[in-house]
């Protein structure tokens, strides 16, 4: 049997009392609790650091990608989706983060041909701790914990920003989720708990809280 | 309730909700929207506090967030502002500084000490002797104490807030509001924020008899209300101003940063109290302090009152008590030749004496109490005619001499301020980008004027940012609107320049004399503007009198500096929610649950020991220290910076950032680095591996890798070497497991060759673990066979798991940090930053051996060549305590020779397995012979002998890492 992969946030969902349930390799918590529909409608935090995600930068990568038909955005600080929804972000002029989505996707495959060595291109270990953010009171929860202004950035722009929250780097973007809008937050594994502990603290005083997958997935549940 | 007027339109109070409240334990009613000062003013309260040092009664002087004598305590609430702060239902309000109460003040004998009392008494007379000096700090607190804290008051949790906007209004009165409009209907989002309770400023108050001020105001808030864009926060303080235009905005319950694109600045100003003897008696105020009374809380502030002038916002006061019925005896122009025109001829008509070229000799006291006020002619250069004095009954005097610019927030944004003479102010001269000011602190007083201004302001900063807004033109200055010199100088003095600090005209004069007569110095030394008030009603008098005693203007003597915050903020704003981050690495929950008590490492948080059994932290490390050199061990060392370097120029890259060689690493082999800046001071350390020809992966310090990795690509940056870094840090976990046992643990999870020949000390393999991909470094830290695991961070955990499970036949034992110093240190090797310090190159650390000064260049070469030239600073070297020690020195404690400081221990450790005390220390160089007798002065002065022995205490041979077992 397969060693599993661990979320940052495994000790702390088990603390909640999380539903959990293996995806991609990972225990990922499906239900932190029974208002998890109801926080996601206000200000869900959950867990997606289970999703496969790989990096990627060095003079080439732009060009290797677009050579393997991955889309690339064209600008620094933009992303972009392929058409199996996997997010494509330009992080900076050379450098890129592939993450796939719930189905599973080819980032793998992606890494294995990475680890290889090219000449150019240098793979970027990605183990993050990778957080959705959904609801109606998000952007009262970005004003409170991040100093950039979200606001301002037009709807379906596809911005990345790499800033700062609650004193931990994070690289955040705002797609569309179900027609609803939705961040994603990603930062180091390692600052994955404090980053979670804190947001949910603001979460829960805005009235939401943490929330298993599923209420970003439904489909998942049967799985 | 009886000096309540009629209901006048605008007024703040709500009549339908009355409000019982206390002061000094005696009942009293107010409404909402009063603040305390009023309502106690309104029930005929005249002294609401005593002053800060010779404790005399105080009124109300400006009800405008500087009437720091009225402080009050309101239970656990310390310092609440009367002044400002709303009145609420139940308030037990009490006197911050008296000793028996406001009334009864015991302390109030050091008015008539006043004269044993100078500026500066304290700096000469309680610092001798020494051993007393305590003692007169508490006397000291108790007697100039403010409000007392109760250490059981609720922690309050503030939230705190980003907001962003193109404009920023400082500001909410007619110049902020018209600039507001402006900005507004050019399409900028505009944040308005004032920190009086309701926009208007002086709109609301300053009405001169009439009603066309507060139509405008109405008028303003009309057209504003119409723009969905813009949004005013009235009770919001902009505290600050930092760079890029982030302004902390303070209300009632958080701090709210916000980023502004451009910021107008339109505060308005202070007004300035006059100086003459007794102006701080109880009905003594300034004029916008009795028009507040007046018209924001319905409160007569006087019946009969004398109005000293000198500009025409006098007059316009006059017609405001007049039109409230209130009579006023007289009106003292300090001008000689009075404000004339339209203005003064409506003075006149209202019945009002004008007295043109005349000011305040005295005020006079019946009690606690105005009850008279003594006016003479002034010349010209403000010298009074004491022979022609006239005294006037009354129980009011108002103030309205001129005006200091509330530009502290200009201050901070690097505006260049001038004095302008005709204006009697400091003015803005060059505005730093993106600021904008407008009406009182620009220098613009006139009503229109001042709307015209903000108008301007409001067009200029939303076409500074691309708004299209039309072009507005400048409006002049208002001249004359504050009087250059408005100090009554009186042989008896007690004419007040600092309202805060009690500090008289006479004790300018003395400061000057001393030699304080730098307006830095001045303010340091008599503690001018040092206050809660910070200056507000005191700075610009203070400068105006130094400027006349150096004989030079204002503009020369110049201005303190003005430091955020503009006025005091709750520390629980401040504290609010603490952002403090910390890291764990991937096996946290593991040390957890095996009972680690934990420390910090920089950000992190690292397993110290692992508490077991109910032993002691000692016998925990002690047994720890042990199952490494006797069996197995496992230590989370992912905390450790991990960094990886691609690319043709990566060897190349390398022996510029170490000083090292590099460039000839085999792959598959480690190799320890040492890192020194540019004067060639040890900044860092750890272990290169070279993973293939191209690719590299090594190790930091656990606090040096954000700063290394910053580093290196600054270096690259210049360099333009054909490499990519990547911080791993955080994407890998890592954990060393050690111990003579170590290799079976680790033989039964892989199928890779870990026999000597295969895997050789310091090799370095990349392979399969417990089923997990790893790379295997063998390294000795410890100093027994060992291997270092990095691991991808998400599969961390379940390698722990199977290292554990492997070695729970061996005894395998977590360790922390802790028994990993002990090991180490018994090995002899260092810890960058503990063994070293801001100064330490490598040859003074042991670590020449790890310079290559062949290499053409690395980075901090060239400085350790001239270093090498001087010869060592100090030297680290290893010593023992001799055997039977009286004390057991600790980390920093001195080595003495000859009773001078010789050196300090840097580590120090009881060692089981060596059987005695070992340490390592800095010496003099000529200290570092083995055998060398050391002295070490140990806790409690204590000295401890000690000498030098040879480096590394254990296994002297390496041959325990290089074990074949």
């Amino acid at each position: 049997m397969s060693p599993l992969r661990s979320s940052p946030l495994h000790a702390v969902l088990t603390a909640r009392q999380a539903r959990f349930a293996t995806l991609l390799g990972m225990p990922v918590a499906v239900q932190v609790s029974n208002a998890d529909q109801a926080r996601a409608a206000t200000a869900g935090v959950i867990d997606v650091s289970c999703l496969e995600r790989v990096g990627l930068k060095g003079p080439r990568a732009a060009e290797w990608l677009a050579e393997r038909g991955v889309p690339v955005p064209a600008q620094p600080n933009q992303w972009c989706a392929t058409e199996r929804d996997e997010l494509v972000a330009r992080l900076a002029r050379s450098e890129f983060l592939i993450e796939g989505g719930p189905g599973g996707i080819s980032v793998p495959a992606v890494r294995a041909e990475l680890r290889a060595g090219l000449d150019g291109v240098y793979p970027v270990w990605r183990q993050d701790c990778a957080l959705m953010l959904i609801g109606s009171c998000i952007p009262e929860l970005l004003v409170q914990t991040c100093n950039v202004d979200f606001a301002a950035q037009p709807v379906g722009e596809p911005v990345v920003t790499l800033t700062q929250m609650v004193g931990v780097s994070v690289t955040v973007l705002r797609h569309s989720l179900s027609g609803a809008p939705a961040w994603r937050v990603w930062c180091d594994y390692t600052a994955g708990t404090y980053l979670w502990e804190t947001l949910v603290g603001i979460a829960e005083e805005l009235g939401g809280g943490p929330a298993g997958i599923t209420a970003a997935w439904p489909a998942l549940q049967a799985g | 309730m009886s000096r309540r007027l009629p209901r006048i339109e605008g007024e703040w109070i709500d009549r339908g909700r009355e409000l019982d409240f206390s002061f000094e334990g005696q009942g009293f009613r107010g409404f909402a929207g009063d603040v305390p000062a009023s309502a106690l003013w309104a029930a005929g309260v005249r002294v609401l506090g005593r002053s800060f040092k010779y404790h005399r009664p105080r009124g109300v002087l400006s009800l405008a967030q500087h009437d720091v004598n009225t402080l009050m305590q309101a239970g656990q609430r310390l310092n609440l502002r009367a002044d400002v702060e709303p009145l609420e239902p139940g308030m037990a309000l009490e006197a911050v500084n008296t000793s028996g109460g406001v009334a009864r003040d015991r302390l109030r004998i050091f008015d008539r000490l006043s004269a044993f009392l100078p500026v500066g008494f304290y700096y000469k007379a309680f610092h001798k002797p020494a051993r007393h000096a305590g003692g007169w700090e508490r006397v000291f607190r108790k007697v100039t104490g403010l409000g007392r804290l109760d250490f059981s008051t609720p922690h309050i949790r503030t939230p705190k807030r980003y907001d962003f906007t193109d404009v920023l209004v400082v500001g909410g009165g007619a110049s902020g509001l018209s600039a507001a409009l402006a900005a507004g209907q050019a399409g900028a989002r505009v944040v308005v924020v004032d920190e009086n309770a309701r926009l208007g400023g002086s709109l609301g108050y300053q009405r001169g008899g009439d009603a066309e001020s507060l139509a405008r105001l109405r008028d303003l808030e009309a057209r504003l209300a119409a723009l969905p864009n813009v949004s005013l926060r009235p009770g919001t303080l902009a505290a600050g101003w930092y760079a890029d235009h982030w302004v902390p905005l303070v209300d009632a319950t958080r701090m709210t940063k916000l980023r502004a694109r451009a910021v107008i600045v339109s505060q308005g100003a202070f007004e300035q109290p006059a100086v003459f003897r007794n102006n701080d008696l109880p009905g003594v105020m300034l004029a916008s302090a009795a028009q507040r009374l007046m018209y924001r809380y319905a409160v007569r502030p006087m019946d009969t009152a004398v109005v000293l002038a000198a500009n025409a916002d006098g007059y316009r006061a006059a017609l405001d008590l007049a039109a409230q019925g209130v009579r006023v005896a007289a009106l003292a122009d300090l001008r000689p030749q009075g404000q004339g025109g339209d203005l003064a001829g409506r003075v006149t008509q209202a019945g009002i004496n004008i007295l043109a070229g005349h000011g305040v000799l005295e005020a006079v006291g019946s009690g606690d109490r105005l009850s008279s006020v003594v006016l003479c002619p002034v010349d010209a250069s403000g010298r009074p005619d004491a022979s022609r004095r006239q005294s006037i009954a009354c129980d009011g005097l108002l103030m309205s001499v001129g005006w200091a610019p509330a530009a502290a927030l200009l201050y901070q944004s690097g505006c260049r301020m001038v004095y302008d003479e005709s204006a009697g102010q400091f003015v803005p001269a060059q505005l730093a980008e993106g600021m904008f000011a407008a009406g009182r602190v620009n220098g613009v007083h006139a009503l229109e004027a001042r709307l015209a201004d903000g108008t301007r302001a409001g067009c200029e900063a939303a076409a500074w940012l691309g708004f299209d807004a039309p072009a507005a033109e400048a409006v002049a200055r208002t001249p004359g609107a504050s009087h250059p010199w408005p100090v009554i100088e009186h042989p008896a003095g007690k004419n007040f320049v600092d309202f805060d600090e009690d500090l008289q005209l006479e004790d300018f004069f003395n400061a000057a004399q001393e030699g304080f007569d730098n307006i830095e110095l001045l303010k340091r030394y008599t503690t001018v503007g040092m206050g809660p008030s910070q200056g507000k009603h005191s700075n610009m008098n203070a400068i105006r009198i130094l400027a006349r005693i150096v004989g030079r203007s204002p503009g020369e003597v110049g201005t303190t500096t003005a430091r955020p915050f503009f006025h005091p903020v709750p520390l629980s704003h401040l504290a609010g929610r603490g952002f403090n981050p910390h890291r764990e690495t991937p096996m946290h929950a593991r040390h957890e649950a095996l009972g680690a008590r934990w420390m910090q490492a920089g950000l992190w948080l690292r397993p110290e020991y692992y508490a077991a059994g109910g032993t002691d932290k000692d016998e925990c490390v002690r047994s720890e220290v042990r199952a490494v050199r006797g069996g197995v061990g496992l230590i989370d060392v992912g905390t450790l910076g991990k960094i990886e370097l691609f690319g043709p120029d990566a060897g190349e890259f390398l022996e510029r950032v170490y000083t090292g060689r590099f460039a000839n690493l085999k792959v598959g082999m480690t190799r320890y680095a040492v890192m020194t800046d540019e004067s060639g001071v040890v900044i860092d350390d750890g272990v290169v591996g070279r993973l293939a020809e191209e690719h590299w992966y090594f190790t930091t310090t656990t606090t040096g890798a954000a700063t290394v990795y910053r580093e290196l690509q600054r270096w690259n940056a210049q360099w333009n070497l054909r490499i990519g870094i990547v911080n791993a840090t955080g994407a890998y976990g890592a954990m060393n497991l050690a111990g003579p046992l170590s290799r079976k643990v680790l033989s039964s999870l892989t199928e890779l060759d870990l026999s000597n020949e295969a895997f050789p000390y310091l090799g370095l393999r990349q392979a399969r673990v417990a089923g997990i991909d790893v790379r295997l470094m063998r390294v000795g830290f410890v100093g027994e066979l060992g291997y270092e695991i990095h691991v991808a961070a998400e599969y961390a955990p379940a390698l722990w798991d199977a290292l554990m499970a492997a070695g729970l036949g061996h005894g395998i034992r977590p360790f922390g940090v802790e028994a990993q110093r002990v090991l180490r240190l018994e090995k002899g090797h260092i810890i960058i930053g503990q063994d070293t310090d801001g100064l330490s190159t490598p040859d003074e650390v042991g670590l020449a051996w790890a310079v290559k000064m062949e290499k053409p260049f690395f980075v901090g070469k060239r400085s350790l060549d001239i270093v090498r030239r001087r010869g060592p600073r100090q030297m680290l070297v290893g010593f023992e305590l001799d055997a039977g020690a009286a004390a057991v020195p600790r980390e920093c404690h001195l080595v003495i020779r000859g009773g001078g400081i010789a050196g300090r221990v840097t580590s120090i450790v009881r060692s089981e397995a060596l059987g005695r005390t070992v340490g390592l220390a800095f010496v003099a160089p000529d200290m570092v012979a083995e055998g060398t007798a050391l002295s070490v002065r140990a806790e409690g002065g204590v000295m401890v002998a000690a000498r030098v022995v040879a480096l590394p205490f254990y296994d002297a041979a390496g041959t325990r890492q290089k074990s074949t077992d």
